[in-house]
């Protein structure tokens, strides 16, 4: 049993290392309003969508830079009623 | 190719799984992961959030892997899809490599609902399909991999319960 199956998500690194820190602070945000507001069925007011949108920026440019393969996202960030697709 | 599924129930009701779920990388095949990142996310029509997540990891597979699949790297990439649905208690999640894809193909899905007889409790389902493609060993080397996930998730599901507290009902829980 290894230490690093226990490891969190918002603890590990971003694929970008200059990202490392506005990802964190993202998860943070994310986590404390899926587990207070969206799990208990409350969808109003998303905090962290400023939050999300800078480190989203980060990432697309290590992305692009490391050139990893990432097909059919637009980048969308945070965002309420977005077309379903088929799933 | 090569089919492998599981299924595992946990002591604690279907919100306390899904919130350690969300916050550690929540798949057994390959605990060595070494960066996880957001790429979007979203709720659509119908309450549901949606999450794309970049996961790059160590494949930790042994060296005779990689040397007879040409490779000395040993970071790849992963893309996952998950669904959480907050009403239905449902939390889907669908990952698939997105690199050495001319080599090997490994899909899986993970589904976490309500154990249908104990709220109390949470089933886990998973099942993993692994296709090495275009050389002579390819069934050889999908058992391998096959077993390297079963073991890997009996570890991870072991250090789950590091997560979790003891499922002991007669003590209230504060949650995290």
């Amino acid at each position: 049993m290894t230490s690093e199956s226990a490891a969190t998500a918002d603890a590990m690194n971003s694929v970008g290392e200059a990202c490392t820190d506005m990802k964190r602070e993202y998860d943070q945000c994310f986590n404390r309003w899926f587990a207070e507001k969206f799990l208990k069925g409350d969808c109003s007011g998303d905090p962290c969508t400023d939050l999300f949108k800078r480190y989203q920026q980060c990432v697309q440019k290590a992305i692009k830079e490391k050139e990893i393969p990432i097909e059919g996202l637009e980048f969308m960030g945070h965002g309420k009623e977005k077309p379903e697709s088929s799933s | 190719m090569r089919v492998w599924s599981s299924e595992h129930v946990f002591g604690h009701p279907w919100d306390t799984v899904i919130k350690a779920a969300m916050r550690k990388y929540p798949n057994p095949m390959n605990p060595s992961v070494v960066g996880v990142d957001v790429l979007e996310r979203s709720v659509d029509s119908r309450g549901r959030l949606h999450s794309h997540r970049l996961l790059s990891t160590e494949w930790g597979l042994p060296g005779l892997v990689r040397a007879i699949l040409g490779t000395s790297r040993t970071l790849t990439y992963i893309r996952e899809h998950s669904i959480v649905d907050p009403v239905g208690k449902k939390m889907e999640l669908c990952s698939t490599n997105i690199t050495l894809t001319n080599w090997v193909s490994v899909s899986e899905r993970l589904v976490y609902t309500p154990h249908p007889e104990d709220p109390g409790r949470t089933v886990l389902t998973q099942e993993a399909v692994i296709t090495v493609k275009g050389i002579s060993l390819g069934s050889y080397l999908e058992s391998l991999m096959a077993n390297t996930i079963s073991s890997n998730a009996k570890k991870v599901l072991i250090a789950w319960g590091g997560w979790l507290p003891p499922a002991d009902h007669t003590h209230m829980w504060p949650p995290p």
